[in-house]
């Protein structure tokens, strides 16, 4: 085990290379590009067996992808944004083929206009795809997920191709000192590859042919309880890996709390943005404020109970999306989390911002965990920091 | 079909009874020729298309190939990532990319030309019923001049996009046609092609009775008059070299074609066709063949 001063992209291509990937499908797109540019320099030189196949569109980066995994080898791919959206059609294609593969987004805003930057709606849009959906927060988290990412999806109680979300250039370009394993260890905690069914040229079995509708609608019953169901061997990967791997980390739990136990508030969140809002916590809790966090680690399965027994006795809870989910008021976490424990926390409030690589950071944090202690007027406010007051439409600050 | 045929037939019975295919059906024929010319340690993976169909529905399936059906434009990259998995697991086996028309030559054409650039170890094959013939018939980039579709009621206004010569634009190491109509011709094709490493294609024509109107029992008629008039040309382009095939040898001579009218008039798709559009449609044939001539002159 070696620590090292590397980018989160940097991490995932060699959490690709320690977990021995036979085919990996790559199509460039920012800001996962330099994923697939190390990958094949590593290839190059003779660094990975990794068959590299360079096709000419992300729906064939899937397509390539999941025709490895069917051939029956460890299949991986990367993209973004449009590229995401590209292969949205895949995406659910290898979903309903109960295939593992493993994916990881770089994520970024969506089109149109263009906008390169940083935003989670890419990630976001593809949660009812039945792919179980991690996010990281930080450059070790995007390498541990990954890893964990091969070991869960080719797990025979779950089955499912699995995407881990990162903020880009927040997390994909931005290097930290991350903890990398060594090939033993990572052998030891990933056995070789299994799979529900292997296209074999001596077998002559159909895959994907018509379903009559109740075929269909058993299949798609069973990609939904796999998808639940996932929860307890998530965990239980996750304690190994604590273990074998990485005795730092926590990956006992699907999501992670921040001195949620005796706070009043709570502060829902996913992705990078999660280090400045504890450090936005500390401030508020240095005040007598008694706020908490909640970073939501896995979007898919949604941890009902989890995020239920987190949040149930909370005066009041704040989803803080970094991603749309348009004409429903607020992002999807303000959604997931209105439904799962409406009936429990009498105020639950959303704040969307962060979009588009507008920067948030902790001084606004501050300012928005304070302004959702004092009470908020409106349930949904998208909020923009001063540095863009100019364009400004409508911040906490108008409703005084 | 000939007795030599039923030998072949005889190793591998690449179609099973029990399809859903509709009566005439010359994809059916295209597939169980398939299995004549390549054998075994075939993996299949099927585009959207009539052949998602007549395989069957869960969990059963008539094609006796290990058979991927994926969406429109995800064939060749599927088939590309199979075979690369093969290499890997050190694994014989010939992955055939199984498209209609609309999956080659429309949706589909962005990843057909990617495989065939990145020279993919997969045989491609169009069969080409020169329309959307499973979404009920509509006019496709294949669709020739002239012809009614249900989205062209008055007949469709451009020409035929040939694919073949397409591909050969792409040099890579195989590229044939074939007619339904000339088993001998498509099975020896197809077990060249077998014998070719890289990006290989086969582009079959296939009359469908139900978008091109004729009557069923004529679909094998059909396929041959094809050829015979000139529409459709039987080559072969291999190690660089334009081969015409025997069957299509009368077509280098103008005066030794048969009139294209016996193809056009024994199907109803063309029953608008005046004369002045008879002549657009010879105009395209002949622009075809001399397409073809100049790179029999210049090879």
């Amino acid at each position: 085990m070696i620590r090292k001063i590397i980018s989160g992209n940097e991490a995932v291509a060699l959490g690709v290379k320690l977990a021995r990937v036979g085919v990996t499908g790559i199509y460039p797109i920012t800001p996962q590009t330099t994923i697939i540019e190390k990958l094949a320099e590593m290839r190059a030189k003779g660094e990975i067996e990794t068959e590299i196949l360079r096709v000419e569109s992300e729906h064939s980066a899937m397509a390539a992808t999941f025709g490895a995994a069917l051939g029956g080898v460890r299949a991986f791919t990367a993209t973004a944004s449009q590229g995401l959206l590209y292969m949205h059609e895949m995406v659910w294609w290898v979903a309903g083929s109960r295939v593992p593969v493993v994916m990881v987004v770089g994520t970024r805003a969506v089109g149109a206009p263009w906008n390169i930057w940083n935003e989670h709606t890419d990630f976001t849009s593809e949660r009812d795809s039945g792919w179980i959906m991690a996010f990281a927060s930080n450059p070790q988290e995007a390498l541990d997920l990954t890893l964990q990412a091969f070991r869960i999806s080719e797990d025979e109680r779950v089955f499912l191709p699995m995407m881990v979300g990162m903020d880009g250039f927040i997390l994909s370009h931005t290097k930290t000192n991350v903890l990398i394993p060594d090939q033993d260890q990572v052998d030891d905690f990933l056995p070789p590859r299994r799979q529900p069914y292997v296209i074999d040229p001596e077998d002559p079995i159909g895959m994907g042919n018509i379903f009559p509708p109740e075929g269909y609608m058993r299949l798609r019953e069973s990609i939904d309880s796999a998808l639940r169901n996932s929860e307890d061997v998530i965990k239980e990967i996750g304690r190994e890996y604590n273990k074998k791997i990485n005795p730092l980390g926590d990956y006992s739990t699907l999501n992670v709390s921040y001195k949620l136990e005796d706070a009043d508030y709570a502060v829902v969140l996913m992705g990078a943005w999660a280090g400045d809002a504890m450090e936005a916590v500390d401030t508020l809790r240095e005040k007598g404020i008694k706020i908490g966090m909640l970073r939501i680690r896995y979007l898919r399965p949604w941890s009902e109970k989890e995020i239920r027994s987190a949040l149930k006795d909370k005066k009041a809870v704040l989803a803080l999306d970094r991603s749309t989910s348009f004409g429903r008021g607020g992002g999807p976490l303000y959604v997931e989390i209105k439904s799962t424990i409406s009936d429990v926390v009498p105020q639950i409030k959303g704040v969307v911002s962060g979009l588009g690589g507008v920067t948030v950071n902790k001084s606004d944090l501050v300012y928005i965990f304070n302004k959702f202690v004092e009470g908020l007027k409106d349930d949904v406010i998208w909020y923009y920091p001063k540095e863009v007051g100019k364009i400004e439409l409508r911040t906490p600050r108008d409703i005084e | 079909m000939s007795l030599g045929l039923r030998e072949i037939l005889n190793k591998h019975n690449g179609i099973l009874s029990g399809t859903s295919a509709c009566p005439g059906c010359p994809e059916n024929m295209a597939m169980r020729m398939l299995g004549m010319g390549l054998g075994k340690d075939v993996v299949l993976v099927v585009v959207a298309g009539c052949s998602s169909v007549i395989q069957g529905n869960a969990p059963y399936n008539a094609y006796n190939f290990p058979t991927v059906n994926v969406a429109f434009a995800a064939g060749p990259a599927t088939a590309a990532g199979l075979a690369r998995a093969y290499k890997q697991r050190g694994k014989n086996a010939t992955v055939v990319v199984w498209a209609g028309d609309g999956g080659s030559a429309d949706i589909g054409f962005a990843s057909l030309s990617g495989a065939a650039e990145r020279n993919d170890n997969i045989l491609y094959l169009t069969v080409d019923n020169e329309a959307y013939m499973n979404s009920g018939g509509q006019r496709s980039g294949s669709t020739p001049f002239g012809a009614i579709t249900t989205t062209t009621p008055e007949g469709k206004k451009e020409n035929k996009k040939n694919l073949p010569l397409l591909m050969i634009a792409h040099n890579v190491p195989y590229v044939a046609t074939a007619s339904v109509g000339y088993p001998h011709d498509y099975i020896e094709k197809l077990k060249r092609a077998k014998q070719v490493e890289g990006f290989r294609y086969v582009h079959v024509l296939t009359p469908d009775p139900y978008g091109w109107l004729f009557d069923p029992s004529k679909t094998a008629e059909v396929a041959k008059l094809a050829v015979q008039t000139c529409y459709w040309p039987l080559f072969e382009y291999y190690n660089g070299k334009l081969n015409i095939s025997p069957e299509s040898l009368h077509c280098l001579d103008k005066r030794t074609r048969r009139p294209v009218r016996d193809f056009l008039s024994i199907q109803g798709r063309f029953k608008r066709l005046t004369e002045d559009q008879i002549k657009i449609l010879e105009q395209y044939i002949d622009s075809v063949w001399e397409k073809l001539k100049s790179m029999l002159d210049n090879q």
